[in-house]
């Protein structure tokens, strides 16, 4: 490099410093600071909505020792390992019903994801609505099919039942949407292949569709998982977590105890947690769709 | 075969997502109620009932030149969301014109909901940011106010002489409510709405021969108004599962609202009061002053909450989910006989669309015949029914933050809704949920109201009559349940309403739930500091 280069590489480096200076301060000040922040007031107590002192590693130490917590992850675990569940089977099995030439499958397809586009605040309150016990929708057709009426928000299963069948009506158009994509983008010229080398519908999906669509399948499961672990808006609109604590799911309880309680260092101590949580989600994931493309590539 | 039902379950798959797509927005509106529908809206408000056109008077005088103290100023109310004809946010659009023009100032109003309403205020004190004047607070929150530093003492304007505020008097607000205004011996709250919860029962039912009859048979005393809550048990008991409002359907003992978040901790507080409050013992009830530690555990908690949820088997399964408004408007729709609840429930009947105007008796909440004396630790036999009045509830009024640049504008139009005119239509209205708690609210000769009034507003004299001595009678009872004012009192509620529900719903016995609420108020009370929580309670109960 002789003098004459140095100012133009200079000055090139200050036009690339230029174009991603936006996403830096964006990141600082909507990613690293209210992150610093949170583990920063994690350390104190806090009385009249206002930083009290310090208390070193106790909210941390609250972690391991608070029932009530507790409860909201194990909640939280039973409704995303079901709703996930549910959502990925039926997402896709309805994706691979619609894959095929049959009459009215864009309207099919389009009416389909509607329920994507729903607040889920506003779910949760149409499930008031659905669920409600006296003369509600779903009790009146069960009494019209000659069944008891639920206990859908006044019983602890049932109110878990009843907040997690909203979340698999909102959520499943989701998985279907992206499985849907997917497999229209699979190549044909291989399902062609096999079905002159006279593969069964049952081996053409078992040998090729699942095969080429497992990559998608767990990015898929990976945002679900993320999403699902988060979830809030539908029992704090439904059940407001109850009946007891039956319905609180980790968010909830965070959001209380920050919000209501206004206990803002244990609240950033479990968003902590949360994040320790989804972090790990994501990593094993991350880790076997690596696995699965290095096997494809071997 | 299977290709049929592979298309069928799909055409039905598809039918349920796109019924959910069509129908979400419409949900957390408001809704007229059909027939035994259901009702959303937040859970806080009735819904069979109509508002009705009853207006309170002008009273203030529009402002000229400099008398208009309060030109190019903006007063900002915060109030839970339920618009310009919903309780307590409604008042506010009416007097909105006439504030403006006496003053000079623009009354702004913001809306939230309920559970946002504290959060928003505090974050908005703690910041110093001072976007409200004032909030239509809950009476609970004057220990994080008050504690905090966050709102005014009120007692100078209250004190002003000048004639330059809209009077009122704080003499007129019976004692039990009027303790809550103060905090620490200062005038914080201007008089507005007065909660405490009395019993309502279907008088048209306790009347009728038939059912006289047919109780005393079964039961070997004669139907009254429950005076004890074994009473109220047996009237409930009777009265579940019979025909109530002539549908042909069988209906209700009694409605409570249990939903957690749906206030039902209000429910177990003015239920539990005869149980540990008498003539020995008038205060202690949350805390032992001395330690902090709780006393919810107590023998007479324990058998206050069994009582409690031995009484849900004469009420509706689904009132486990709901929040009061809900239970109010069963009541309102005649399928159940008894509940206890607040003044809205009264003066609700009394509207269009009620099928109980006219059939709607209220008493205070029955008594016990032994409470548990905790000091002592022993129960104690009472020679009549012990009973004890309550303020259970937000008695909603208005509070002056510390950082209004309006401390002046915003008095007035507290102190202009407080006037007696305006209070007296306030409390004829059900659906404003300004609750009566002054003796200019209550009849001759227990206060200075006359029938007349009621009867002009809509009211049956009889429910008017039974009403208002309701109210005189349990704000004015010898002995009052503890009010709880200190910091973080929301949190203790929150951790009773929680276990109740648990105990409502099987999940834990009585006794279970109510150590698990000792627990959680011992550790509310460690984090918040024990010393000086002990030192705020005492103060709030006047013991020192």
């Amino acid at each position: 490099m002789n003098a004459a280069e140095a100012p133009t590489l200079r000055k090139t480096d200050r036009t690339k410093l230029f174009f991603i200076l936006p996403a830096v301060v964006w990141i600082v000040i909507f990613t690293l600071f209210p992150l610093l922040y949170a583990l920063y007031t994690s350390f104190f107590s806090f009385r009249f909505g206002r930083l009290n002192q310090f208390v070193g590693g106790t909210n941390f130490v609250r972690l391991f020792t608070d029932d009530n917590l507790h409860n909201g992850l194990r909640v939280t675990l039973v409704f995303v390992v079901i709703t996930v569940t549910l959502q990925m089977l039926l997402g896709f099995s309805l994706a691979l019903l619609l894959n095929r030439e049959m009459r009215g499958k864009n309207v099919l397809r389009a009416l389909m994801v509607l329920p994507l586009f729903a607040t889920p605040v506003a779910m949760g309150y149409l499930g008031i609505t659905l669920f409600y016990e006296i003369n509600g929708p779903i009790n009146a057709l069960l009494a019209a099919l000659g069944w008891g009426a639920v206990p859908w928000l006044s019983n602890p299963f049932w109110a878990t039942v009843a907040i997690m069948v909203i979340d698999v009506w909102q959520w499943t158009p989701f998985v279907f949407l992206v499985s849907l994509a997917a497999l229209q983008g699979l190549p044909p010229d291989l399902f062609e292949a096999a079905e002159v080398d006279g593969a069964s519908s049952w081996q053409s999906f078992r040998q090729l569709t699942l095969p080429l669509m497992t990559p998608i399948l767990w990015l898929i499961l990976l945002l679900r998982l993320v999403e699902a672990f988060k979830v809030f808006d539908i029992p704090t609109s439904l059940t407001l977590g109850g009946p007891g604590r039956a319905t609180e799911v980790y968010s909830l309880f965070t959001y209380r105890t920050a919000l209501r309680f206004f206990d803002h260092g244990y609240a950033s101590a479990q968003g902590f947690l949360l994040l320790l949580i989804v972090s790990l989600i994501v990593a094993l994931i991350f880790r076997q769709i690596r696995t699965v493309y290095q096997e494809e590539g071997n | 075969m299977r290709k049929q039902f592979f298309s069928l379950f799909s055409v039905l798959i598809l039918f349920a997502l796109v019924l959910s797509a069509c129908g979400a927005p419409a949900a957390p509106a408001a809704q007229p109620a059909t027939d035994g529908g259901p009702v959303v809206d937040e859970g806080q408000a009735a819904t069979v009932v109509e508002a009705g056109e009853l207006v309170p008077p002008v009273v203030a005088e529009a402002c000229e030149g400099e008398a208009c103290f309060c030109q190019d100023k903006t007063v900002t109310v915060i109030v839970n969301t339920a618009g310009e004809k919903g309780p307590i946010s409604g008042p506010f659009y009416e007097v909105r014109d006439e504030f403006q023009a006496a003053t000079g100032a623009t009354l702004e109003i913001v809306e939230v909901p309920f559970a946002e309403h504290f959060p928003k205020l505090l974050t908005d004190m703690t910041t110093g940011t001072g976007q409200y004047d004032t909030s239509i607070a809950g009476a609970w929150w004057l220990g994080d106010l008050v504690g905090g530093d966050y709102i005014l003492p009120l007692d100078e304007y209250y004190n002003d002489t000048t004639g330059k505020y809209p009077a009122w008097d704080i003499e007129d607000v019976q004692q039990g409510p009027r303790n809550l205004l103060t905090y620490d011996n200062k005038l914080h709250m201007v008089g507005n709405d007065h909660d405490g919860q009395v019993m309502y029962y279907r008088s048209d039912l306790f009347a009728d021969p038939a059912h006289q009859a047919a109780f005393k048979e079964q039961y070997g005393y004669d139907l009254k108004v429950p005076d004890t809550m074994q009473e109220f048990r047996d009237a409930a008991e009777y009265f579940n599962g019979k025909d109530l409002n002539g549908d042909g359907t069988p209906d209700n003992g009694l409605t409570m609202h249990l939903k957690v978040g749906g206030q039902g901790m209000f429910h177990f507080m003015s239920f539990a009061a005869p149980f540990v409050i008498g003539p020995d013992n008038p205060n202690l009830f949350w805390f032992d002053p001395a330690t902090m530690e709780p006393l919810m555990g107590s023998p007479g908690h324990v058998r206050a909450m069994e009582t409690l949820i031995d009484l849900v088997q004469f009420g509706p399964e689904a009132m486990m989910g709901w929040s009061l408004g809900e239970s109010w408007d069963h009541f309102l729709r005649g399928q159940a006989a008894l509940t206890f609840t607040w003044g809205d429930l009264g003066a609700l009947a009394q509207q269009e669309g009620s099928q109980v105007k006219g059939k709607t008796g209220a008493a205070p909440m029955p008594g016990t015949t032994e409470y548990y004396d905790i000091a002592a630790g022993e129960w104690k036999q009472t020679e009549s029914a012990n009973k004890v009045g309550n303020t259970t509830g937000g008695s909603w009024a208005g509070v002056i933050s510390k950082f209004s640049d309006a401390p002046d504008c915003t008095y007035y139009l507290l102190a202009l809704m407080a006037t007696p005119a305006k209070s007296e239509v306030y409390a004829y209205r059900g659906w404003d949920g300004v609750d009566p708690g002054r003796f200019s609210h209550y009849l001759e000769p227990n206060g200075t109201n006359t029938i007349d009034g009621y009867l002009a507003a809509g009211w049956d004299a009889a429910d008017a009559e039974a009403y208002t001595n309701a109210y005189f009678a349990n704000f004015g009872a010898e002995m009052q349940f503890p009010y709880l004012r200190i910091p973080g009192t929301f949190e203790y509620w929150t951790a009773l309403d929680i276990h109740l529900s648990e105990a409502a719903t099987g999940q834990r016995s009585a006794s279970d739930a109510l150590a698990a609420t000792v627990e959680d108020f011992n550790a509310i009370t460690d984090r918040l500091g024990r010393d000086l929580q002990r030192e705020i309670y005492i103060k709030s109960l006047g013991l020192e």
